[in-house]
């Protein structure tokens, strides 16, 4: 679709969500849960052994 | 799995009481030519309990004015500055000041500069000494206990100065650029020293430290507040959730650290073609 954003081009495609292991669902749904709550920001997921070991996130307000 | 969780991110938006607050707060002084100089501009935020909050902004910004005035040693052209919900009148052992200068007394030695500090506040003689030398142990001082300022390096000076104010067990400590001063490798050492002292106090102390260097305030601060170049004002806010100790390779700070330097850019083009008038 023209206004999705734009993904790199060797991002695979996403897996079929019927798929996901119930920790891959907790993972979405605490991002998902962040997604929510925040206006502006950054969210990394940090990787060990092919697990996401933490979910860091600055948010971010503008003053004025 | 450690997350961010929803009580993670709950705390700091003011459902406690916050520890310190200012209220559209103006500070104006006059220049040599008798010109009124606006220093703070309408500035606003609260800090709630045990957080860590850095001021961050170009020098001249009022970084210093604001912490003087949390400290009561300078009082508000208007506007309102509070403790615990009630009108900062002036300094008190129930906060302790980090100078970039140690500011340490060079006749004595450092544990007795310490242990100056706890007299003042009213320790009894017989608890100082255990006090003194737990403080210098925790700073890794003890060595050099009766050692004077002028014989250690700027490093240790710092070091026995955070350690003076420490011992004090101060609820707030207001930093103004206290390693600004420091060379990269001892800066570096003492940002990690505060991180693991600020973590491991129960409970942990409010801590406002001013610096004009994104990174540290990207190591250390769980908020940072982006101040404008003079008058002072508060441009934006970041809150962190990011585990310590903090490396400045990791993702989440370097990305922070671009994005901070990016807004303080855009205040100086700004600056800049207003002075030049583009």
């Amino acid at each position: 679709m023209a206004d999705e954003p734009a993904h790199s081009p060797t991002a695979e495609p996403a897996a079929d969500l019927s798929s996901l292991t119930d920790e891959e669902r907790a993972i979405l749904a605490k991002v998902a849960g962040i997604v929510r709550k925040i206006q502006f920001g950054t969210v990394v997921l940090v990787i060990q052994d092919g697990k996401v070991v933490q979910i860091e996130m600055a948010e971010k307000f503008r003053l004025r | 799995m450690s997350m961010t969780d929803e009580t993670d991110l709950a705390a700091p938006l003011g459902l406690t009481p916050p520890k310190l607050s200012v209220r559209d707060l103006v500070s104006t002084r006059r220049s040599a030519s008798g010109e009124s100089i606006v220093a703070l501009d309408r500035v606003s935020f609260e800090v709630q309990p045990g957080e860590f909050v850095c001021l961050l902004g170009p020098s001249g910004g009022g970084k210093t004015t604001l912490l003087n005035i949390l400290a009561g040693l300078d009082r508000p052209t208007s506007g309102q500055a509070l403790l615990d919900g009630r009108p900062i009148q002036g300094p008190g052992p129930d906060r302790a000041f980090l100078f970039q200068e140690p500011a340490l007394f060079p006749w004595l030695s450092v544990a007795g500069n310490v242990d100056l500090a706890l007299k003042l506040i009213g320790v009894p003689a017989t608890d100082r000494r255990e006090r003194v030398m737990r403080w210098l142990d925790n700073v890794g001082l003890s060595r050099s206990a009766n050692a004077h300022p002028h014989e250690l390096s700027a490093g240790m000076r710092q070091r026995a100065a955070l350690a003076r104010a420490l011992a004090c067990d101060p609820d707030v400590l207001l930093a103004d650029e206290p390693f600004g001063a420091l060379d990269a490798p001892a800066r570096e050492i003492l940002q990690n020293e505060l991180q693991r002292m600020w973590t491991q106090g129960e409970p942990r102390k409010t801590l406002v430290l001013a610096t004009h260097n994104v990174r540290e305030a990207a190591l250390l601060a769980d908020r940072i507040i982006v101040m404008s170049a003079a008058p002072g004002r508060l441009l934006e806010e970041l809150r962190l959730h990011s585990p310590r100790p903090r490396h400045l390779d990791d993702a989440l700070i370097s990305r922070v650290v671009s994005d901070i330097h990016t807004s303080l850019m855009k205040e100086v083009d700004k600056d800049v073609a207003r002075e030049t008038g583009g």
